[in-house]
Formats: structure tokens, C-alpha cells, sequence
């Protein structure tokens, strides 16, 4: 199909990272309004190797099939938009005496480190949308 | 994708530090009052935090699992610090006992500054979260351009 050749998977996956670092910048702030809140343990989305697996069209995470003649879901787009990640807990390896365990050092540099590759994707959809107008105005 | 929720939950955290700045400033500036409407020294103050869940908005029900693990924070109650008074011998202070000694503020100036240091710092890592947040929030529109 040639409409699949021109916008392929790419825009799918980009849209997704943008959308699940958006989610994880979500949960750092969380973190870090909670930094001096009594007993509260930090939380962190992980989701890069479940995104590389539905990449690859061997999803990690397959569509539930309750009976053996169902055939699984896998490859294309569908499963990409699947992709949720999971939220796990990401406890400081001390935590303070009121059972706090942010490390504000950390979720900072895990905030900067979000940021930076949620820019990043968004510079790379922007590029490849410029390109699809490019190839649609011709050589100008 | 929402942005506005990460933006709600650090402005929860600066009004909260602000809230227990505000406690600060009030023990430092009464460190030495020995007189109070409830009679006896001043007693040092401490705001309680909880992580609460973000709530009022509809779509919350239908968000996925990561936006439902975010928290904001708020200040829960504030707490009159139940220590024993710090006793000083002045005869000449006018709240002096009979045998010349004043009960003074159980606040300790030096944990004050130490604290204010730290509602400081968490302050400042707030307003970075939502400097964040709005850059990153202004780059998706770029993808238009």
C-alpha cells in the first residue's frame, strides 16, 4: 500500500513516545511535589522495552486470547497504540526517617532526561512531516 | 496527554511549601515570645503533608494506569510542637517563676534556618517541574510549524 510506504509506522511510534513521556513527566512531577511528604514512595513508567517489542511486531504484551484457536494480535500500528508501560515503584536506595524515599537529585536529572527526549521526538515527527510536504509540493 | 494535570500537581507543592515557609517565619519571629492568647510560651508550629490523589475532573476515570498514580500533595493539618519549653534563668524577666527561671519557645533557631533551607530547595525544583512542563507543552506545538 503505497499510502503505508508514505507515512509508515514512524509518525505511529513518535506520537506514542511523545505521548508516554508526557505520562512520565506526569508521575516525575508527582515525585517532586512530594519530595517531603511522609512515607510516600516515588513512582516511574517503564515502557522503552515494550515499545521496542511492539516495534519489532513481537509485543511483550500480546492481545489476551482466552481460547487456544484465537489467532494473537501482533505487528502494525495496533499493537503500538497498545502500548500503556508500567508504572513501578523507584524507591531511593535510603530513605529518609519519615519513610519518604524521593531522591530529588534523581528525579530532577530523570525530569531533564524525559524532557530531552520527548523534544527529541517531537523534532523528528516535525522533520518527517516536513519532508511528506516536500515530497508533496515537489521540487521547488 | 496532559500537561495540565503536572502543572496542578507542582502549584499543590509550591502552595504547600509556601504554607510551611509561612510556619517557619512564624517560629523564627516568635522564638523569644513567652506570652500567647492561650497563655504560656509560644509553641513551635509544623505543617503535616499527605499525598493525595489528584481529583475534580471527569476524564480521571478514563485515564490509563500512570495518570492515576499521580499525587499532589497538600497540608493536611498544622501541629503545635508538644516538647517542654526551653527554661532559661533571667530573674529579672517579668514571666520569671519565683525561683527566677522563664519558660521560653521550645523553637530552636538553627533547625528553623536548616528547614527553611530545605522548603527553599524543594520550592525551586517545583517551579522547575512546571518550567518543564510548559516547554514541553509549547514543543508539541511546534510540530504544526
Amino acid at each position: 500500500m503505497p499510502i503505508d510506504g508514505l507515512f509508515s509506522s514512524t509518525i505511529d511510534i513518535l506520537s506514542k513516545n511523545i505521548d508516554l513521556r508526557a505520562k512520565q513527566h506526569n508521575l516525575v512531577s508527582s515525585n517532586i511535589a512530594n519530595a517531603e511528604t511522609p512515607n510516600y514512595v516515588p513512582k516511574a513508567l517503564v515502557f522503552e522495552d515494550e515499545l521496542q517489542g511492539a516495534i519489532k511486531g513481537n509485543p511483550t504484551t500480546t492481545g489476551s486470547t482466552t481460547n487456544p484457536r484465537h489467532i494473537p494480535l501482533k505487528g502494525g500500528g495496533g499493537t503500538i497504540h497498545s502500548v500503556q508501560g508500567q508504572v513501578i515503584e523507584s524507591p531511593a536506595k535510603t530513605p529518609g526517617k519519615d519513610g519518604n524515599a524521593v531522591e530529588l537529585e534523581g528525579e530532577m536529572s530523570r525530569m531533564v532526561e524525559n524532557q530531552i527526549l520527548y523534544n527529541a521526538s517531537v523534532q523528528i515527527l516535525t522533520k518527517k512531516f516536513e519532508g511528506l510536504r516536500t515530497a508533496i509540493k515537489g521540487q521547488q | 496527554m496532559d500537561f495540565f494535570s503536572a502543572m496542578n500537581v507542582s502549584a499543590s507543592a509550591l502552595s504547600a511549601e509556601r504554607t510551611r515557609m509561612n510556619l517557619i517565619s512564624s517560629n523564627l519571629a516568635n522564638a523569644n515570645a513567652t506570652r500567647t492568647p492561650e497563655g504560656g510560651p509560644y509553641k513551635r508550629k509544623d505543617a503535616v503533608f499527605a499525598a493525595t490523589p489528584v481529583e475534580g475532573r471527569f476524564a480521571r476515570a478514563l485515564d490509563g494506569a500512570a495518570n492515576r498514580e499521580i499525587r499532589q500533595v497538600e497540608v493536611q493539618q498544622v501541629v503545635e510542637d508538644q516538647s517542654p519549653p526551653r527554661i532559661q534563668y533571667d530573674p529579672s524577666h517579668p514571666d520569671a517563676n519565683p525561683q527566677g527561671y522563664v519558660a521560653m519557645p521550645n523553637v530552636n533557631v538553627i533547625e528553623e534556618m536548616a528547614d527553611m533551607i530545605g522548603a527553599s530547595r524543594t520550592y525551586e525544583a517545583n517551579v522547575t517541574a512546571v518550567q518543564t512542563a510548559k516547554s514541553m507543552a509549547l514543543k508539541a506545538l511546534e510540530i504544526s510549524k
